[in-house]
């Protein structure tokens, strides 16, 4: 409300000019290459192969899209991806919650030792580890399955504290009188605390789509079958492999861009669905622990 | 006295079932693989069966690896320059940003920078793919001034300039972000005070927003410091036989001896290494930015 009361300051003149010119720049910068990928993916084999300054297809075609969806069996990965990644993050937020809950119990003997618990698992950084989880994930025959995939990651020390911090921002009196009208603890936390907690809910679970869907390290690391590889690392074979393996077609620059874009897409939808959510998980992740 | 405490077990006993789960979690797929790469280092490379122990052995053979060395300078070089350059970027962003008076405006420009930190390495290694083509963008652009094309992807002495961009274009919109949320809660009344005393817009930017991130720089530093060790989606997606030399770095050495060719026990004392070298690095830059005084 301050904001709209108080009349801003201008900069001066020049260096209004050079600001606006820096401004233009950034945007040339960030939007051009997008745009370009864009209208490559929608160009003919014979246009994509010279690809240059597209910005616009013409003649426009899906002809990269049904390659690369039908005759590169994109799909495979594509629905495999979707299925680890939503399997995978409704986990991770139901553990979450559970966790984060237990934490923010004020009472609870032995509480201060869980959250140390918790906190340590985020000191140790997960690509360094590489060696120690590929053994531990071979050991329990979890390698070159989903199952591997879904299981790791399946809570973060991160969405943890979150929960934690939001739990207990709820009045402990809702909590207090259920109790005396004889509701079960685990009633109180589906009933109560979950429900008053869909936002942070929500962002844990945005982050983690996000994280899981994107990820390259983990899929790497456990899974050696070309076959059960996700998306982005199907992805990298494509535009960047494939000329080495004998047997497959040459894919032309436009199924190689509905690739990218067919990666990417998912995202943007995700984004602008729950836009209000990652203002939140951003402001949480610049906060100082 | 025991029995009150046996009532008070009783009474949380469901918290620390539901506890459980988190805990089994934690300790197999957190702790104890950390241990066990802890313990792998020490030991002689073998997948299966027993690992005899062989002391300091593989530290003393991975200190004196070419391979690790190089991949050491590379992590450095890509590392320090993405940090400062991620820093840079997105602050000077955060700030001409701020002075944009139209919200439509701003919002837009911020969205468009911020979306490609939504993407996986392996889209922006598309992007990039397409645009450093020998007939893409960058070419085409610079035959405007008459240079022969370039096979950029290919260049050794172009590998690390182009990782680092591809760095800085991904992230710079995210870091911008949290700038600007910084910078939007800054008390209003500074400037109306500035007014009063007759400083310009100028003066407001210097003395007032950029005083008033130093919290939110110290964090972003501190929080970039951890990763300069650490590159690795990125390389594994840009690597190939012309640039390798130049871009190898400590994780692709990690993941490419440990778990391609299966040599554990040097993989796992790289590993230690490079914990040892990030704890030692994020320490230095704690203490040099004061982000632990307060």
């Amino acid at each position: 409300m301050a904001k709209q009361l108080v009349k801003r300051d201008r900069l001066p003149l020049p260096v209004r000019i050079i600001n606006t010119a820096l401004l233009i720049f950034v945007v040339v910068l960030m939007g051009l290459p997008m745009l370009n990928v864009l209208a490559v993916s929608f160009s003919t084999q014979a246009k994509s192969d010279t690809p240059g300054l597209v910005l616009w297809p013409s003649p426009a075609t899906v002809q990269g899209y049904t390659f690369i969806w039908n005759h590169v069996r994109f799909a495979v990965p594509f629905f495999n991806t979707i299925y680890v990644s939503i399997v995978g993050t409704v986990l991770h937020v139901l553990m979450a919650s559970l966790a984060g809950y237990v934490l923010s119990q004020p009472q609870l003997p032995g509480r201060k030792t869980l959250t140390t618990f918790i906190l340590l698992t985020m000191t140790i950084p997960y690509e360094l580890t590489m060696i120690g989880i590929y053994a531990v994930n071979r050991d329990l025959h979890l390698t070159n399955t989903y199952a591997g995939l879904i299981i790791n990651g399946m809570i973060s020390g991160f969405s943890v504290l979150l929960m934690r911090n939001y739990f207990m921002g709820i009045p402990r009196s809702l909590a207090e009188s259920a109790r005396i009208d004889g509701a079960g603890e685990i009633r109180i936390f589906r009933s109560i605390s979950l429900r008053l907690s869909i936002s942070a809910l929500m962002t844990i679970g945005t982050l983690e789509l996000i994280r899981r869907w994107n990820n390259i390290t983990m899929t790497v690391t456990l899974i050696s079958d070309m076959k059960k590889w996700t998306l982005p690392v199907v992805l990298r074979y494509i535009l960047f492999d494939q000329t080495t393996t004998s047997g497959t077609s040459y894919i032309f620059a436009n199924a190689k861009m509905a690739a990218v874009v067919l990666t990417a897409v998912p995202l943007v939808v995700l984004y602008f669905f729950t836009q209000s959510f990652f203002s939140t998980g951003i402001m949480i992740g610049s906060i100082k622990e | 006295m025991n029995t009150t405490r046996q009532r008070r077990l009783k009474k949380f006993r469901v918290f620390y079932l539901m506890f459980l789960p988190v805990a089994a979690y934690f300790i197999i797929f957190t702790y104890y693989p950390f241990l066990k790469g802890l313990i792998m280092s020490f030991q002689e490379n073998r997948l299966l069966g027993v690992r005899p122990f062989c002391g300091l052995e593989n530290y003393r053979f991975v200190i004196k690896e070419p391979n690790f060395l190089a991949s050491v300078k590379n992590s450095l070089i890509i590392g320090l320059w993405d940090m400062g350059l991620y820093f840079g970027f997105s602050l000077v962003l955060a700030l001409i940003l701020n002075e944009v008076a139209n919200r439509m405006v701003k919002q837009s420009i911020q969205t468009i920078a911020y979306l490609p930190y939504l993407f996986s390495w392996a889209v922006i290694g598309g992007v990039w793919a397409l645009i450093f083509d020998l007939q893409g963008l960058a070419n085409k652009f610079l035959s405007l001034f008459s240079v022969e094309p370039i096979f950029f992807l290919a260049t050794p002495s172009l590998a690390r300039p182009l990782i680092i961009a591809m760095g800085v274009w991904r992230s710079m919109g995210y870091f911008a972000l949290l700038f600007t949320v910084a910078i939007m809660t800054i008390d209003q009344q500074l400037f109306e005070a500035a007014r009063i005393d007759g400083a310009g817009r100028f003066t407001q930017i210097t003395h007032i927003i950029i005083p008033s991130l130093t919290g939110t720089m110290k964090t972003i530093v501190v929080l970039l410091s951890i990763g300069v060790l650490t590159h690795f989606d990125e390389i594994y997606v840009m690597v190939n036989p012309a640039n390798r030399r130049m871009i190898g770095t400590l994780l692709l050495y990690v993941y490419e001896t440990g778990i391609l060719n299966f040599k554990t026990g040097t993989a796992s004392a790289g590993a230690t290494l490079v914990m040892i070298g990030t704890v030692a690095i994020t320490g230095l830059i704690r203490k040099f930015t004061g982000y632990d005084e307060e």
